[in-house]
């Protein structure tokens, strides 16, 4: 067969697909909107804009229960007034009135200046400050004593009236280097990676499954069109979706979100196609086991589950251990994922992760290639 | 009425029994969840277990007693695990860009004797930031160092840096299985969207439904029934899940009758809302897709990982909208707090509410696109 051939078969089997997609308007807006825009929204929605420094807590009524009332718990109300992070703080409760008023949905934290804290820091000793926090609230203990440690960073008890510390204030300060980043900008890189294995993998192994079920891979198959021309049709077809996908979420990101990645668009398109097209892959694999639909359904959310568990989505790689570990440095996902954290958030330029873009390219070419043979050796079983 | 509960339960027996016929989707209904909380077992051990092996570099310039003091608690950490030392700094901060090390401490010259001076002293941390939790993880371990080696030369000095005491009023220790609650809510709804697909879709596609509907069985009577056969497989789901977090070790503080209603109000309304898209949708896997990837922002808009309060204000008004948001908070307080019916009356109320607004105007959009 001559490339000429080839060619025209690979640009009528993308043709098709496109005429069928278009068709089908439900799978137009589920593929081409809800699930970009939804996502990315989503994440615009829970991690306010990029740029914009978003303290969770900050909104929240916090009872501030002063037991010293000496300056230095005066001066570290103030210091915590100011700090951005703390901008309902809620002062007249007492003790076993906030304790009782925790859970209510009235106060979801209480900071507790116990008596004797300038005492204490007087006289050099260890000052305690008590936090009680409604923990139905996930995340906000964690979230209130991190606000808590930083805005201690910047509290001088001595400030405003007299020396509390006689040899000047003992301090290690740390000096943080290193890019920081919004919420928003992580979690692109998540919605980016979910939104592109999500759909692509429903388009291949459930797009190739409805054909089979339809009956019309068979009739593919028994068509002079070789299988190859096929495959490569079907993944043309889903890389130009995955370009209007990226653009989607990117421009979305971008112009309503505020989101700057730290590298150009044409690095950030080259890693979702290589994603894409190792998803891609899998799909096949997955097709040529002859499942149905519904099984490429139940598959493809496990694969996204678990993708989320192993994969550097939610867990960075290096917190798993064992087999979890193990698991995670198999997968080719994973490498992607960290890919697209390290040229978008940090601004890496693609070409000096090696080892990961090989990775990933090693991979797609064993699922494709597995999957050519697979199809081959069970086209009978494919066509009936 | 007495004809509508009788068509109901005759319905829901007929649902019950065409899921025992159908093996691979009574494994799913029990596998399912399984699964799914297995797999989140895993997020919460990743994000709770004891000691962790980030990689972190170190470049001590001081090479004093009190930087070595320093590197000896770095090294000693359980959140990091200090692979290799470098005589410049720059050796150091290259370990990080390039990705071969998460952080990278630097400890200055001068660093002891501005702390036996009193003076203040720095260290500089460089973090891979691209990793979340392991960079807040390096920069917990090289704190609690610093605050350890300042409470080593406060006893010499006489200074002591303030100490916080956390303390949840529900008296659980702070762990990861913050997260359970809220898997039961999405177990609840993944659940319940899986038995629409198979009530109504599937049934379109076999042929059965229009039959169905040429009964004298009333449209309500058929919805009704298909609710309650979710409701008594969502009651399979949620012992499942309860037994799971028995073995997990979850402490439940609240009624177990009551984490039963809730889910069976969350179960009611997500089928409710099914029900509705199923009248626009018809095929089954489009909308099982669909539901799937209404599914995912779910785990972060409805209060299943974080909690609505502590969203950015555009994500609390979606929050707010959400009535599984209301259900996944009933489940959190009664869970955790042990708070009664009362506490959650308004969160069920929401549910039910919500449901009984769904339910007619599925049936009426259904009768005009049948």
């Amino acid at each position: 067969m001559s490339i000429r051939t080839f060619l025209n078969d690979v640009l009528a089997v993308m043709a098709n697909e496109f005429r069928v997609l278009r068709r089908n308007r439900t799978a137009i807006i589920i593929s081409l909107v809800i699930l970009p825009i939804f996502f990315t929204a989503s994440l615009g929605g829970a991690s306010g804009r990029a740029g914009e420094r978003f303290s969770p807590a900050a909104h929240l009524a916090i009872a501030y229960v002063d037991n010293d009332l000496t300056i230095a718990s005066g001066r570290l109300f103030e210091t915590l007034s100011s700090s951005g992070d703390f901008n309902n703080l809620v002062q007249g409760y007492s003790e076993e009135n906030v304790i009782d008023t925790l859970g209510t949905g009235k106060i979801y934290a209480a900071i507790i200046v116990p008596k004797g804290f300038e005492d204490n820091l007087v006289k050099n000793e260890q000052a305690s400050l008590v936090v009680y926090v409604d923990d139905s609230i996930n995340g906000l203990g964690n979230q209130v004593v991190s606000s808590l440690q930083s805005s201690l960073q910047n509290f001088s008890p001595n400030a405003a009236a007299r020396p509390l510390l006689s040899r000047g204030a003992l301090q290690v300060e740390i000096i943080q280097k290193g890019a920081r980043f919004s919420s928003f900008n992580i979690g692109l890189t998540i919605i980016l990676g979910l939104v592109i294995v999500f759909a692509t993998f429903y388009e291949i192994a459930g797009g190739m499954s409805r054909e089979s079920e339809e009956g019309t891979y068979a009739r593919l198959l028994v068509s002079p069109i070789s299988l190859g021309a096929v495959m490569f049709g079907k993944t043309l077809y889903d890389l130009a979706l995955n370009l209007i996908r990226t653009l989607m979420v990117f421009g979305l990101a971008f112009y309503a979100y505020g989101a700057r990645p730290g590298t150009d668009f044409a690095t950030v398109l080259t890693i979702s196609l290589l994603i894409a097209l190792l998803t891609m892959g899998f799909g096949f694999l997955i097709s040529s086991i002859g499942i149905g639909v519904r099984a490429v359904i139940i598959i493809e959310f496990f694969l996204v589950l678990f993708l989320f568990a192993f994969s550097g989505f939610v867990i960075d790689r290096e917190l798993l251990r064992g087999i979890s570990s193990t698991i995670s440095y198999m997968l080719p996902w994973a490498y992607g994922i960290e890919i697209l954290k390290r040229t978008i958030l940090i601004g890496q330029p693609l070409l000096d992760l090696t080892v990961q873009l090989e990775f990933i390219v090693v991979s797609v070419a064993l699922f494709y290639g597995v999957a050519y043979v697979l199809l081959k050796l069970s086209r009978e079983r494919l066509v009936t | 009425m007495n004809r509508f509960a009788r068509d109901t339960k005759s319905i829901t027996v007929k649902e019950l029994k065409q899921l025992l016929r159908d093996p691979l989707s009574l494994a799913l209904t029990i596998i399912f969840p399984i699964l799914l909380i297995q797999i989140f077992i895993v997020i919460v051990t990743a994000f709770s277990a004891p000691s962790y092996n980030i990689a972190v570099v170190v470049a001590d310039l001081d090479s004093s007693p009190m930087s070595k003091s320093f590197v000896d608690r770095l090294t000693s950490s359980r959140l990091i695990r200090v692979r290799q030392f470098f005589q410049t700094e720059e050796q150091a901060l290259h370990a990080v860009e390039s990705g071969d090390a998460t952080g990278a401490v630097i400890i200055p010259k001068g660093f002891g004797i501005a702390l036996l001076s009193s003076q203040p002293a720095f260290v500089i941390l460089q973090t891979d930031n691209s990793k979340t939790t392991s960079s807040a993880l390096v920069q917990s371990a090289v704190s609690s160092s610093t605050q350890g080696l300042l409470e080593q030369v406060s006893v010499r000095l006489g200074a002591t840096p303030v100490q916080l005491i956390l303390r949840p009023i529900s008296g659980r220790p702070a762990t990861g299985d913050m997260f359970l609650p809220g898997m039961l809510g999405m177990i609840t709804i993944l659940g319940a969207f899986d038995d629409i697909v198979n009530a109504v879709t599937r049934e379109r596609e076999r042929g059965t439904f229009p039959r169905l509907v040429l009964t004298p069985t009333s449209i309500l009577s058929i919805y009704s029934g298909k609710i309650s056969a979710t409701v008594v497989l969502n009651a399979i789901r949620t012992t499942l899940m309860l037994a799971i977090f028995e073995l997990t070790g979850l402490v439940m503080r609240g009624s177990v009758l009551l984490v039963y209603l809730t889910t069976t109000l969350i179960a009611a309304f997500t089928m409710s809302l099914g029900l509705l898209v199923s009248t626009r949708i018809r095929s089954s896997s489009t909308l099982t897709i669909l539901e799937i990837a209404i599914t995912f922002p779910l785990f972060q808009l409805a209060g299943a990982i974080q909690a609505p309060e502590l969203l950015a204000s555009g994500g609390r008004a979606i929050a707010q909208m959400l009535p599984w948001t209301y259900g996944n908070d009933a489940l959190r307080r009664v869970i955790y707090l042990g708070v009664g019916f009362d506490a959650v009356a308004v969160d069920l109320f929401v549910l039910l509410l919500s449901s009984l607004i769904l339910l007619p105007i599925a049936t009426l959009l259904s009768k005009r696109t049948m």
